[in-house]
């Protein structure tokens, strides 16, 4: 059995999907956000009718969590399944097994590639010489034009394929993209490092006492930062802290 | 011993397992011992994702039982991984797990669970397959990632009872 959404509902989903963290909680995590971006579907599905549409929506409302940009995928293919009649089982299976992959490929992807990939582009043109707004404008449209992407692109694969949405990611390779993705960050990091370096009121024009310093600094960070991630973001935290403000009595 | 870490964990292979466990026991294969999900393909394609490229394999709690002194003597080092701990009692069954430690790691909110860590919720028959656990000589202890506190079963059946 196999029943068309309406092509309106799926847009409103898709839109609902930006929300879905709205009303994250340390039980269902996205559960209730995931079954409040399923219901303009379900809706679709159940033609209103509200007696059909409880079961469904509370199964939604169950536990969840993805990384929010990868949660559309999750979203299209359980409006598939939804759609196709599967049993609440096969539903529920499918929500457990792609919520690890969708949580780990995501914030390898997002949170750990893209965003500070991103960034560091948008440092590097500020260092170079151009105005502050237009490396936030460069932030802004390329990271977005990223993340929309992939969030359009994650929802529409996950209502073609349905369940079966893990063969297609395999053959997509998110974590290759991801690979490749870094490459291409550590290639801006490169560019940051060398304009940081020869900028006016860069580390040039800091004085041979401060660039030793920042060299020692950046080394015992290389060499032991990812032991101790928490005490270095400690005194990250704290000499930014200092620094303005001893900036501000100045 | 080369099953580096037997874990109790309704997610299986997700961020905590593979980037937690896994940047700290260096494992070169997952072992998934769950009935249903040996005869699920599209099931394991998507576990499999979450494996970020380690041999992830799915078997029974039977096969499991007659392998695990195999997988023991192994070089290959494995992490052992159930969803339930109902499937880890069956696997401890006439103390083959004597001796073991098993960590429990996440289990999730759900009708009848009652919260006893904030990643901990357990039905009644769970804490009976714990105490079943213990009975078998398995050490039992919660923790979910490897630089948390270790919480033994005595602290942890202690704490809070809530039906929500």
């Amino acid at each position: 059995m196999r029943t068309r959404i309406k092509s309106g509902a799926l847009t409103a989903v898709f839109m609902r999907s930006f929300l879905v963290q709205g009303s994250w909680n340390y039980h269902t995590m996205l559960g209730s956000g995931f079954a409040f971006a399923m219901l303009p579907g379900l809706r679709s599905l159940y033609q209103d009718d509200e007696d059909k549409l409880e079961e469904p929506l509370e199964r939604h409302s169950e536990h969840f969590n993805a990384h929010p940009y990868l949660t559309g995928i999750a979203l299209g293919a359980s409006l598939r399944l939804e759609a196709d009649g599967a049993g609440a089982e096969t539903v529920r299976s499918f929500k457990t097994a792609v919520r690890g992959p969708l949580g780990s490929l995501g914030d390898s992807l997002v949170w750990a590639t893209w965003l500070p990939g991103i960034s560091v582009l948008a440092l590097a043109i500020y260092w170079l010489g151009l105005p502050g707004s237009w490396s936030a404008l460069v932030f802004l449209l390329v990271f977005n034009a990223g993340h929309l992407g992939l969030r359009i692109w994650g929802f529409r694969v996950g209502y073609s394929e349905g369940r079966d949405v893990g063969r297609k990611l395999k053959v997509v390779d998110l974590s290759g993209l991801t690979a490749r993705l870094r490459r291409v960050a550590v290639l801006f990091l490169g560019l940051l490092v060398g304009v940081l370096l020869g900028a006016e009121g860069g580390l040039a024009s800091a004085g041979l006492l401060w660039g030793l310093l920042s060299v020692a600094g950046f080394a015992v960070g290389l060499l032991a930062g990812h032991y101790a991630w928490r005490p270095a973001a400690t005194t990250l935290v704290v000499s930014i802290v200092l620094l303005t403000t001893w900036g501000l009595l100045r | 011993m080369s099953i580096v870490l037997f874990r109790v964990d309704e997610r299986l292979l997700h961020g905590q397992v593979v980037i937690g466990w896994g940047n700290q026991l260096r494992p070169d294969r997952y072992l998934v011992v769950d009935e249903k999900l040996t005869v699920s393909g599209w099931e394991q394609d998507l576990y499999r994702l979450g494996a970020a490229g380690t041999e992830v394999q799915f078997v029974t709690p039977r096969v499991a039982r007659e392998k695990l002194d195999f997988w023991r003597l192994d070089a290959t080092r494995s992490i052992l991984l159930t969803k339930e701990i109902s499937a880890m009692g069956c696997l401890a069954e006439g103390g083959l797990l004597a001796g073991e430690k098993v960590n429990l790691g996440g289990i999730h909110h759900g009708p009848g669970r009652a919260e006893f860590l904030t990643y901990l919720h357990l039905t009644e028959d769970d804490i009976s397959e714990l105490e079943k656990l213990e009975a078998e000589g398995v050490e039992v202890t919660a923790r979910d990632l490897p630089d948390t506190h270790r919480v033994n079963m005595k602290t942890l059946l202690k704490g809070k009872w809530k039906y929500s």
